[in-house]
């Protein structure tokens, strides 16, 4: 099993998809809950498994592009088929998922092995029928979208029309129609002309859920841009600018770092956003750009360790955040496997585990907590008994129940809420 | 003084993380480099500021009169604070006065010309908390001591990787004698700068300005022409005159 990269619930939450560090997609379904075992809540099993991506080699450049699978994001359902878009550094695809259950049977122009038979031999017409067979799911890639970014691609968004989507690399967002691979319209251009006066990138971009024309960038400088591509046909000015001021007193080498945001998400009701940077999360309320509504602190106690953590590059780490389906509750990840959730209405917080020790099934996973010095408490684990290898980056929340998705490593956990 | 040689440990694994980054999967990743040079750039602003940091020889050491170190919140632990940006930084870039033959054009040399200086001057101690002293015999010392040491070990780097960039991956810069630690970064900086040398032509090309200068050693000039002979032809981006006014540590990771 590789790592996972990327984990994504589709819109009715009943397929999860992962996306991992060799190019694979893997899809798990939801049983269909049977009246025979109330008790036992629909569980998520493998559906389908297909190589999205593979390493390709840029010649121009002498340089590999890895397969790995950058972000996943589904379409809303319109038929039987399901269809989602994944993306490695470079190229963005479309795939359909589909079922196929049934066979036709009865062709007499191929002999039993395949061979086309001897068109003289063939004296009946035979109309082939259609007869059940196991269930089958294929995934077939339906487009292919090239060619079109110089830089890493770090997100993809489908736009609330179901027609276009984005694709936003560190310096550049396209605009793509699904049905045209050979154009994309670039909306967002930050490269300055001068590469050597580069002084932020782009590391997030999403459309807003309900207005198409809206969409919103975060950046390597700890800002959002919300922009709305009606004023322009380059989104280069932005129509707001979230930025908190910094707090001087917190300033260091590695405050630049440290606000980078690494992942930004529009709330279910379209009003709010959620940013993640390296120790917090904060919410903002579009109508406000002076500073965030909400601060949440991850893992606050990390604050004093950054130099080793640039030191052995755990600074850079991209962790995600999520939120529920009534935009109540948010979720992150943070190290030694540890994901947290705050609840945004009673402020109360709390740090789960994602470990196998700890998952029995049907175990109700116990809240977790960090020492931050001073005496340790028996069930505590102190700031430097962290294993800074076992991190949470990747979450997902299931749209309308509490069901959650958590890939450690290259383990994925799912948890749900406890059945009384 | 534990501050500056926190930055410069900072500023060492910063330069290794980009020299490292260079042979990675996938190519260079942007986002992180962009952010390795800010840290970079924030850790050489305090290391250079820091007041233990002798300031150059040719400089005129009244002006180089560091921030005292009261001023600066410098809280305990890990973390350091930068001090206010200084603006001798600026001055230090302005008008370098006479002994311009100390790299005018280069401010951020100076700790490790200097110590090359004081170490001469103070005849082979290093003594870098009385720098601040011991710059005003620095400035009578013939200049020709530091950017000799120094761009020695450069052009001879400078020389090869031109031609062989790969090749200069495997090679170590000579280690640096034992109280000359700022060489060390240098050494370290000015390896990676000849190792992107084909890259920055501007760079290069910048530096022999203030090296070519009096005469050290004929063979090792004729090196350094080449090698920016070689490495102008037209590789990244950048205008002499532009880089000249830019901090080259920036320009040379974010060119990159």
């Amino acid at each position: 099993a590789d790592i996972i990269s990327t984990v994504e619930f589709n819109h009715t939450g009943e397929l999860l998809a992962t996306g991992d560090k060799g190019g694979r997609v893997v899809i798990f379904q939801r049983e269909q809950e049977s009246k025979n075992q109330p008790h036992r809540r629909g569980e998520y099993n493998v559906y389908s498994t297909f190589q999205s991506h593979e390493p390709e080699f840029d010649y121009l450049k002498s340089l590999e592009i890895e397969e790995k699978i950058n972000k996943i994001r589904w379409l809303p359902q319109q038929n039987a088929a399901y269809f989602l878009l994944s993306t490695n550094d470079k190229t963005v695809k479309l795939w359909k998922v589909s079922e196929r259950d049934k066979r036709p049977e009865g062709y007499n122009l191929k002999d039993e092995d395949g061979r086309l038979r001897d068109p003289s031999m063939i004296t009946v017409l035979r109309v082939p029928v259609l007869r059940p067979m196991d269930l089958m799911v294929e995934a077939t890639p339906r487009r292919v979208f090239a060619n079109a970014h110089t830089y890493h691609i770090n997100s993809i968004s489908v736009n609330s029309d179901y027609e276009t989507y984005m694709s936003a690399d560190d310096l550049r967002i396209n605009l793509w129609n699904f049905e045209i691979t050979n154009q994309s319209f670039n909306i967002v251009d930050i490269k300055p002309a001068n590469m050597e006066e580069l002084t932020e990138v782009i590391t997030a971009a999403e459309f807003h859920p309900h207005h198409c024309n809206t969409f919103v960038y975060s950046s390597s400088k700890g800002t959002i841009r919300l922009c709305d591509m009606r004023t322009a046909a380059l989104c280069d000015r932005h129509a707001k600018f979230f930025e908190e001021p910094e707090d001087p007193s917190n300033r260091s080498f590695f405050s630049e770092i440290i606000s980078s945001i690494s992942d930004v998400k529009f709330s279910h009701s379209g009003r709010y956003i959620m940013t993640r940077d390296y120790l917090t999360v904060k919410v903002w309320d579009l109508n406000m750009e002076n500073r965030p509504i909400e601060t949440y602190q991850v893992h606050d106690y990390l604050r004093s360790k950054l130099c080793s953590l640039y030191e052995n590059d755990c600074i850079f780490d991209k962790f995600e955040c999520v939120w529920n389906g009534s935009d109540s509750v948010i979720m992150t990840g943070s190290y030694n496997n540890f994901f947290r959730m705050f609840d945004r209405n009673t402020k109360r917080d709390v740090t789960l585990e994602a470990s196998r020790e700890n998952s029995k099934p049907r175990a109700v996973l116990k809240p977790r907590k960090v020492c931050v010095g001073g005496k340790r408490r028996k069930d505590e684990i102190s700031v430097d008994s962290l294993d800074f290898s076992k991190k949470i980056l990747h979450t997902a929340w299931h749209p309308s129940e509490n069901i959650i998705a958590v890939a450690a490593t290259n383990n994925l956990y799912i948890f749900q809420d406890k059945v009384n | 003084m534990e501050f500056k040689l926190e930055a410069h440990r900072i500023v060492s694994i910063s330069l290794g993380k980009i020299y490292s980054a260079r042979g990675q999967r996938g190519g260079l990743k942007l986002h992180k480099n962009l952010l390795v040079s800010l840290v970079l750039r924030s850790a050489r602003q305090v290391y250079l500021s820091e007041p233990g940091c002798p300031p150059e020889p040719a400089c005129g050491p009244p002006e180089e009169e560091p921030p005292p170190p009261g001023t600066a919140a410098w809280p305990a632990g890990e973390e350091t604070t930068i001090p206010p940006p200084p603006q001798d930084e600026a001055a230090r870039g302005g008008p370098r006065v006479p002994g311009a033959e100390c790299q005018g054009p280069r401010p951020r040399r100076c700790c490790c010309g200097c110590s090359c200086c004081c170490a001469a001057a103070a005849g082979g101690e290093e003594n870098r908390p009385d720098c601040a002293t011991a710059t005003g015999v620095a400035a009578t010392l013939p200049p020709p001591h530091c950017p000799r040491k120094r761009s020695a070990g450069e052009r001879v780097q400078a020389g090869s990787p031109v031609k062989k960039p790969r090749r200069e991956v495997e090679e170590e810069p000579p280690p640096p004698p034992p109280d000359e630690q700022e060489d060390m970064e240098t050494g370290n900086v000015a390896s990676l700068i000849s190792i992107f040398g084909s890259s920055f032509s501007g760079l290069l090309s910048k530096e022999p300005k203030g090296r070519r200068r009096p005469p050290l050693d004929g063979g090792e000039s004729v090196a350094a022409t080449s090698a920016e002979a070689a490495a102008e032809p037209g590789q990244i981006c950048c205008d002499e005159p532009v880089l000249r006014t830019l901090n080259p540590w920036s320009t040379a990771i974010v060119a990159f």
